[in-house]
């Protein structure tokens, strides 16, 4: 009896657990290629630093990959792993100057790693390579995702309720739509540039 | 009125012609669109200022056209086998296996051209009778430039190539059309490489085909409207009654295509680097025909007018000033901002001997049957360069002397024409170029340049040397020995591809002298021009 109700009682845990983290999914059209969905951040919320570090390649004068959607607090290692000289910077991020950088120069195999402590879109660039970039959404929240070729995205774990949702894509204008988490959300996005 | 003093309208628009040919239609520089498309990057990989080359620019040449480490890693469109790299173990048994560019090598530059000139420009024609039209000059003038193809790369096996026409057939250099087109095998040292013998890389390189000579600077890969006058510049000695007989006429310049083959080694970006060239022997600037179908099949010319195979060294070497060890070391420094051209200081000097041709009809010692008599006149340029660079400052120079044996025909009595030679005072000239670039932002260099020449004709011309005799020429033709031009410039990259030049040109000082009395028709002035130009590549 004590196993049943134990049993039962886990079930119950469980299935409340499931109701209360949601997924948020839809489409972003308008646009092709990668886009990134992320929530806004939740007023009042605040959550940890993930401690994984996520690696931007340079390699045949490209970054590789491109578009790299990271939390807030992450460590970006950039590698270099082409036989001349690379360089990363960054103007601003979203347009604030202030937080410009420029990480230097460095060869062949080794890297410089940055922690981005600061929300918002990151367009990376090389003063040797001008016709290099890639970007770096970090999103003030864990609940992010890229999109498939066809626009479609989907970001589980979200705890019901309501949020701003942000879609992002290179070269159009970005779109934030109120969405409210309930289970299983539907959010589309229309991007134009 | 004496014959020399006479100024001929068709010898004035002779000059007016030359003279605009040079001043507008100016050297022939080259980017290379063909890698941008190969290698998916920009013109500023290699060229601060195209045509100028940064420091990987020089690597990337230095290396036969190739990224100078893991090249095949850079390529976004893949070369073409010419035969699976196995063949190469079955050489000699099989063509040994090379490649092609994945596209088509193929580069298009297009430039032209405004210039405006101020108003001395017609002063002489002051020296025409009253009723005459003169050669005027528009003050402004739109004109037309180059139309130029060219092709570049590699094909395996440390073989690069390199090929440019003007489809327009203008511009330094081109010589009807064609510029450079040779085949270059890089480092075949490497081949001689064993184990005892430690020879470093890049010690030997051929060079086959026509090209521009390896002076300090390009003149047909200059970045400037117009060219240096110095490596432009020709020795032809002066056949008048003011000085003694100059039976010069040699047409050759540095700055001329060369035919032939050259060696080299070393790098354009660190340390030592020479070559020597053997060229055609062309001093009269014609070519001879070949109407006893000699030659390679389809011949239908000789581009030399001699045996005489001319003889070109340059030797250079360049100190990298970086104090960190792996900056200086690098193909380029790498500072805390990012990547940059080194700075460094290279010191060469350069030698050049050939020997001018002059036939003339004469007799045999007879002085009776008539024969052609030839004079080979031994000459030689010798000169010195330096080249300093501090990050995006750039300050280079040259030195040139130029020196012609004067072989004088000469007629002995009795003799109906001359039967021999005798040595006179030699034809000289000498000068140089010193110029300062400054990058003052990533799309904009300014210039100033000073170009200086010095020669033998300029000096006969020279009014105090013979008062009473003015110049025999006019447009352009200096007063004094010595031709000094300033021309400060400033060029703009619109985009990396598309560039607007401006540059003035404070020309040398003239003097319009009356013909019939010899006195001075005006003070000395300057014709000086803007010329403003746009040249786009792709």
């Amino acid at each position: 009896m004590k196993r049943i109700a134990l049993v039962t009682l886990t079930a119950m845990v469980a299935l409340t657990t499931v109701a209360h983290a949601g997924t948020i999914h839809g489409k972003v059209s308008g646009v092709s290629g990668v886009s990134v969905v992320y929530v806004e951040a939740v007023p009042g919320k605040t959550f940890p630093a993930p401690t994984q570090h996520i690696t931007i390649d340079q390699k045949g004068l490209m970054f590789v990959p491109h578009i790299v959607a990271v939390e807030q607090g992450t460590s970006v290692d950039f590698l270099n792993s082409d036989s001349v000289a690379h360089n990363v910077f960054w103007i601003s991020i979203s347009g604030n100057k202030k937080l410009g950088h420029n990480l230097g120069t460095w060869p062949k195999g080794q890297k410089q790693a940055f922690k981005f402590d600061n929300p918002g879109v990151v367009a990376l660039l090389c003063n040797v390579h001008p016709e290099m970039s890639a970007y770096v959404i970090v999103s003030p929240t864990p609940y992010f995702a890229e999109t498939d070729k066809s626009g479609g995205f989907k970001i589980e774990n979200v705890p019901d309720g309501a949020y701003t949702v942000t879609a992002w894509h290179e070269g159009a204008k970005n779109k934030s739509n109120p969405v409210k988490v309930a289970g299983d959300t539907s959010a589309d996005f229309t991007l134009t540039k | 009125m004496s014959k020399r003093r006479h100024i001929s309208n068709k010898g004035i628009v002779s000059l007016v012609v030359a003279t605009f040919v040079l001043l507008l239609f100016p050297t022939s520089g080259y980017a290379i669109p063909a890698f941008s498309r190969q290698y998916g990057t920009s013109c500023t990989t290699c060229h601060l200022d195209f045509p100028k080359l940064n420091d990987f620019g020089k690597a990337f040449k230095d290396a036969g056209f190739k990224f100078p480490k893991d090249d095949e890693s850079f390529l976004k469109v893949p070369p073409i086998m010419l035969g699976a790299p196995a063949q190469a173990e079955l050489w000699p048994h099989t063509v040994f296996p090379g490649t092609i560019p994945g596209l088509p090598p193929i580069g298009l530059r297009y430039n032209t051209f405004y210039q405006q000139v101020n108003s001395n420009r017609d002063n002489f024609n002051r020296v025409l009778p009253l009723d005459s039209v003169g050669n005027f000059i528009p003050k402004s003038d739109f004109q037309p430039g180059l139309f130029s193809i060219f092709t570049a790369g590699n094909f395996g096996s440390g073989i690069s190539f390199w090929v440019d026409d003007d489809i327009s057939v203008a511009g330094a250099n081109s010589n009807g059309g064609l510029g450079d087109g040779y085949l270059k095998f890089n480092d075949i040292g490497r081949l001689l490489r064993m184990p005892m013998l430690k020879l470093p890389e890049n010690l030997l390189n051929l060079r086959v085909g026509r090209f521009e000579l390896d002076l300090p600077v390009s003149q047909a890969r200059t970045w400037n409207l117009s060219g240096w006058d110095i490596l432009s510049q020709a020795n032809i000695g002066v056949q008048n009654g003011v000085s003694p007989l100059e039976n010069v006429n040699n047409t050759f310049t540095m700055a001329q295509a060369a035919h032939g083959l050259e060696l080299s080694g070393g790098h354009a970006t660190q340390g030592y680097h020479y070559s020597i060239t053997a060229l055609n022997q062309n001093t009269s600037g014609a070519t001879s025909g070949s109407p006893l179908g000699v030659g390679p099949q389809n011949a239908v010319s000789f581009a030399s007018d001699s045996n005489f195979k001319d003889l070109y060294g340059r030797f250079v070497y360049r100190w990298n000033l970086e104090h960190d060890l792996a900056s200086r070391d690098g193909v380029q420094a790498a500072g805390t901002t990012g990547p940059h051209d080194h700075t460094y200081l290279a010191l060469g000097t350069l030698y050049f001997y050939g020997r001018s041709v002059q036939r003339i009809s004469g007799v045999l010692p007879d002085g009776v049957t008539p024969a052609v008599l030839t004079a080979r006149e031994p000459f030689y340029r010798v000169g010195g360069d330096f080249n300093f660079n501090y990050r995006t400052f750039n300050l280079f120079g040259l030195y040139l002397a130029g020196h012609d044996h004067n072989l004088v025909p000469v007629t002995t009595e009795g003799e109906t024409a001359p039967s021999s030679f005798i040595s006179s005072r030699a034809a000289t000239f000498s000068g140089g170029l010193l110029e300062a670039d400054y990058l003052a932002l990533p799309w904009m260099m300014a210039i100033m340049r000073w170009d200086q020449v010095k020669s033998t004709a300029d000096r006969v011309k020279f009014i105090e040397y013979d008062p009473a005799a003015p110049p025999g020429s006019a447009f352009f033709s200096p007063s004094s020995a010595t031709r000094n031009r300033f021309t400060p410039g400033v060029q703009f990259l619109i985009h990396a591809n598309i560039k607007a030049s401006f540059e003035y040109q404070m020309r040398p000082k003239q003097i319009v002298y009356d013909p019939a009395t010899g006195l001075a028709l005006t003070k000395p002035f300057r014709t000086n021009a803007a010329i403003t130009g746009l040249e786009w590549i792709y």
